[in-house]
């Protein structure tokens, strides 16, 4: 299969298979990475206001792992390989779709909203750290809609208790249907903590702007976060970016490639190589 | 590039910050420990006059199994007594439970062999599936205790 040589619908086509794709395989197989990350952030927080030691148990090995995957590759796993936001995809998906049907306008949340709700992330994370670290966290099991989820998805009904985060979980679902990636971009406290580190420029996606048409915002429109790329050679990257890669097949002049330019054109495997790289680094650490 | 240094930098910040806790502490328990021993072995010296105090424990000698239901599944422990004292507990099968969340919920058992007993807290975080584990080992114990009669 030549990939070059492919219309642009077409090759579209196939990489909206392939993402599709792994991310089933991972929610299938692999569910639970980023709860078990979080996890790794819960409980230093809980020790260090315990005054206890910080023990490398396999929460911390998982969370310390992970986001260094993220610095070098950007904020891959949210994009492929994440549960809740594959969940979150599939929502969106299923919300156009119905809409196409009924011939109705999707729901959109206003501009000036986005910019705001972009900094709950933040507030969600110093909530939970701070409930952690005074001890009482564990109080407030129930609350948390990720728990929820996970038992559903574990077939795991025994949801007594749990009555706050199902409602939560409810509200969030409404959410991920009006705006692509609503949990990742606004809650996740998770992605909070992926948007603040430094990513490498190698791998996160770049443009080539001095040639762009213009007036053309084809790829922030595209964007489920709205970002405008960095130029070339840049160290600016946005921790928002999901390496969806959406803007690489959506810009008529192909600008977009990564900090590497010799990928450019290798995308499809260069995707599948990164997966492979997740899916090693999630076997060896038995998740 | 300045906000990928100023990132780097914060991150690096927060690595040295947690190891430099970990090692006060680390020194503070090394201490603590130390002071401990001593302790029991001025205990054990002052024991040694009265013979024959070490009690047998509750439970009768033979190899055990339970099982509960953990997140996803089942959970299977094997519990090992001998001299009336739990001696040792095996995890048979928790093929349902997720790698991570299961190796944070054995640490559960040395917890229950230390109390010698599985009425013990759980491993926050890891709530079900050491909920799991305990109840399994009290399933497990409960036999022992049981075939006395």
């Amino acid at each position: 299969m030549d990939i070059h040589n492919l219309t642009a619908k077409d090759r579209k086509k196939i990489y909206t298979r392939l993402r599709a794709m792994i991310q089933l395989m991972y929610f299938v197989f692999i569910p639970s990475v980023y709860t078990a990350a979080f996890a790794g952030v819960k409980y230093i927080f809980t020790r260090i206001g315990a005054g206890e030691k910080v023990g490398m148990t396999s929460f911390v090995t998982v969370l310390l792992v992970i986001c260094l995957y993220t610095m070098v590759f950007g904020r891959f796993f949210c994009g492929f390989a994440c549960t809740f936001g594959t969940f979150g995809d599939a929502l969106r998906a299923l919300y156009i779709k119905v809409c196409k049907k009924r011939k109705k306008k999707p729901v959109k949340i206003p501009e000036k909203a986005v910019g705001i709700l972009c900094y709950m992330k933040y507030l969600v994370l110093l909530l939970i750290v701070l409930l952690c670290y005074s001890g009482v966290y564990g109080k407030a099991q129930g609350t948390s809609p990720w728990d929820v989820f996970s038992m559903i998805h574990a077939g795991n009904f025994r949801l007594g208790g749990y009555g706050i985060g199902l409602v939560v979980l409810i509200l969030l679902m409404a959410g991920m249907c009006v705006q692509e990636r609503f949990f990742c971009r606004f809650f996740c406290p998770m992605g909070a903590v992926f948007s603040l580190l430094p990513v490498l420029p190698f791998f996160a996606l770049h443009r080539t702007r001095k040639n762009c048409r213009k007036g053309c915002k084809a790829c922030a429109k595209i964007c489920p976060s709205q970002i405008g790329l960095p130029t070339d050679g840049s160290w600016e990257i946005s921790g928002d970016c999901f390496q969806c890669q959406k803007c690489i097949d959506i810009c008529p002049q192909k600008h977009i490639h990564c900090g590497i330019r010799k990928l450019k054109g290798n995308e499809f495997w260069f995707t599948i190589l990164r997966a492979l790289i997740l899916l090693g680094i999630c076997l060896r650490l038995g998740l | 590039m300045g906000e990928f240094l100023t990132r780097a930098i914060s991150v690096v910040a927060a690595v040295v910050c947690l190891n430099g806790y970990n090692t006060v502490l680390g020194k503070r328990e090394q201490a603590k420990e130390q002071i401990r021993k001593q302790q029991a072995e001025l205990e054990q010296s002052a024991n040694a006059a009265k013979e024959g105090t070490i009690t047998d424990g509750a439970y009768k000698d033979g190899t055990y199994t339970g099982e509960a239901q953990g997140f996803g599944g089942p959970v299977d422990v094997e519990v090992i007594v001998e001299n009336g004292m739990i001696s040792e507990i095996n995890i048979t099968s928790a093929e349902k439970e997720d790698g991570a969340y299961l190796s944070r919920a054995e640490d559960i058992i040395p917890t229950i062999l230390e109390a010698q007993s599985a009425e013990v807290d759980t491993i926050s975080g890891a709530t079900f599936s050491s909920t799991g584990i305990k109840e399994a080992v009290a399933q497990a114990l409960e036999e022992a205790a049981n075939q006395e009669d």
